[in-house]
């Protein structure tokens, strides 16, 4: 299980996180809705580790992983924008976490073959379309045998009509791994699509909801309040 | 009929006075007496020959010294070590290259150094090498650093996920992406190393055959009067100043041809 109690962070005087708990249990992809600026990267970069808390603590299965650098976290992370390695091929991309003793070629063949990659292994990421380089970093951060995934609004370059035929692919493989996901989202359809519990997050706290169309009037609420 | 603007009036007539003709008259003046002279001096080889070696360890020198600049541009803004690093990487440019050279004789000298040698590290190549990085490291760091600047974090940060402690990130992620970079930065390094006079002459000393340099070269050879083969020499460092510049341009235009067709 994935859990996080009572994050705080601040940027000098401005509060980003307020006291954020979490908890994604195995098999379960949890959707956290917010829209930008109330602190959902914050909560992913304390959670890869890429920033330390200022209060609160981050666990995986149980161990207390706050004080790990991202290296030893193993939490598999799909980023916006998917961040994949503009001088390597994708084969090399998704072959990288071996670099470092992750994963296996076997794993490598699997996962290419689930997300339809084989005839695109020899690219460049740059040639392929967004749907694409999203299954690309999907792929790369599913080989490192990761123990929690984390997804960062993966598929921001994709159009919606073809993100209407890869949410359910991305939400099968990722439930095929049982272990817990996090999919962090501006877009309350898209989390509709994917996930199997849902949270919204807003000025830096997070509340569980029940549906995703819960999180469209918390969201329009939060634009009204913000005059946009 | 095109209105020519004031600053076309001020532009090209100062450009043409006050660049090309001062290079245009090296160029009038080589002389075949001249050529042959300098040709045959083997002092004017060894000085060719001591230009390009250390120019090219200075520019090495200056391009790793760079890259650890990189590595704690990314990793580490905040700590002193940077601050400082980046304070100093203006210093050499405001800084009187006599002076350099002083500092550079003071600190690795006789008294320092003597351990070594009777002068110390002064008046050796490796002075001369010290010498050229001292001016010509800042350009390398600032080529290194801006072109850092554009790398997307977000590819570190997730090479750190995928188990890459921030050393393999920065040799595996980032060093390739700076690729384009490196070089430019050895190129400017280098031109930058063999067009130095005053630190070099100060350190390095100019000995012939020894530690002279071609910007040495010349000035010995106006002091002894020997102007045509001082002409000749300055013709020969323009020639290879002016290559170094085509290949930068000719490397920017590969560059943003293939990155145009990404």
């Amino acid at each position: 299980m994935l859990e996080a109690q009572n994050l705080h962070k601040s940027f000098a005087a401005h509060r980003v996180l307020k006291g954020v708990s979490i908890s994604v249990h195995p098999g379960e992809i949890q959707v956290l809705i917010g829209l930008n600026g109330s602190g959902k990267t914050t909560l992913q970069r304390v959670l890869t580790g890429i920033l330390e808390p200022d209060q609160g603590t981050v666990s995986i299965g149980g161990q207390d992983i706050t004080a790990l650098p991202p290296e030893d976290r193993r939490i598999g992370y799909v980023p916006q924008h998917t961040a994949l390695f503009k001088h390597l091929t994708v084969r090399e991309n998704i072959l990288y976490p071996l670099r470092n003793g992750r994963g296996s070629e076997e794993t490598f063949h699997e996962i290419v073959k689930l997300l339809s990659l084989e005839p695109y292994l020899e690219w460049k990421p740059h040639k392929l379309s967004g749907g694409f380089r999203a299954r690309v970093a999907l792929a790369r951060a599913l080989v490192s045998a990761p123990r929690v995934m984390l997804l960062d609004e993966p598929i921001t370059e994709v159009d919606r009509a073809k993100k209407e035929y890869i949410l359910p692919l991305f939400r099968e493989v990722l439930l095929q791994l049982n272990i817990p996901v996090l999919y962090i989202t501006h877009d309350p359809w898209e989390a509709g699509q994917i996930g199997t519990s849902f949270l919204v997050m807003k000025d830096g706290i997070i509340n569980r909801i029940d549906s995703p169309e819960e999180a469209f009037a918390l969201i329009r609420e939060q634009a009204r309040i913000n005059g946009e | 009929m095109r209105k020519v603007s004031i600053w076309e009036v001020l532009f090209v007539p100062l450009f043409f006075l006050l660049i090309v003709y001062p290079v245009l008259a090296i160029i009038g003046n080589v002389t075949m007496e001249g050529m042959i002279k300098t040709f045959d001096d083997p002092i004017f080889w060894d000085a060719v020959k001591n230009t390009l070696v250390t120019a090219f360890f200075a520019a090495l020198l200056g391009v790793l010294m760079a890259l650890g600049f990189g590595y704690f541009y990314i990793f580490h803004p905040g700590t002193i070590v940077y601050k400082i690093a980046d304070f100093m990487n203006d210093l050499p440019i405001a800084l009187p290259h006599t002076v350099a050279g002083l500092a550079l004789l003071l600190a690795f000298g006789r008294n320092m150094f003597g351990f070594i040698g009777p002068t110390g590290l002064a008046f050796t190549l490796v002075a001369v090498v010290l010498a050229m990085f001292f001016v010509s490291y800042p350009l390398a760091a600032r080529t290194i650093a801006s072109a850092a600047e554009e790398i997307d974090m977000e590819q570190i940060n997730v090479a750190r996920t995928l188990g890459d402690n921030p050393q393999k990130a920065y040799q595996r992620v980032v060093i390739p992406l700076l690729g384009e970079a490196i070089f430019s930065g050895f190129v400017l390094s280098f031109s930058r190393s063999i067009s130095e006079f005053a630190a070099v002459i100060m350190f390095g000393g100019n000995v012939p055959g020894m530690t002279q340099v071609l910007a040495s070269y010349v000035f010995t050879k106006v002091e002894e009067g020997e102007v045509s083969m001082a002409v000749t020499a300055s013709a020969f460092c323009i020639l290879l100043s002016l290559m170094l510049v085509v290949i930068l341009r000719m490397r920017e235009k590969l560059h943003a041809r293939s990155a145009e067709s990404a």
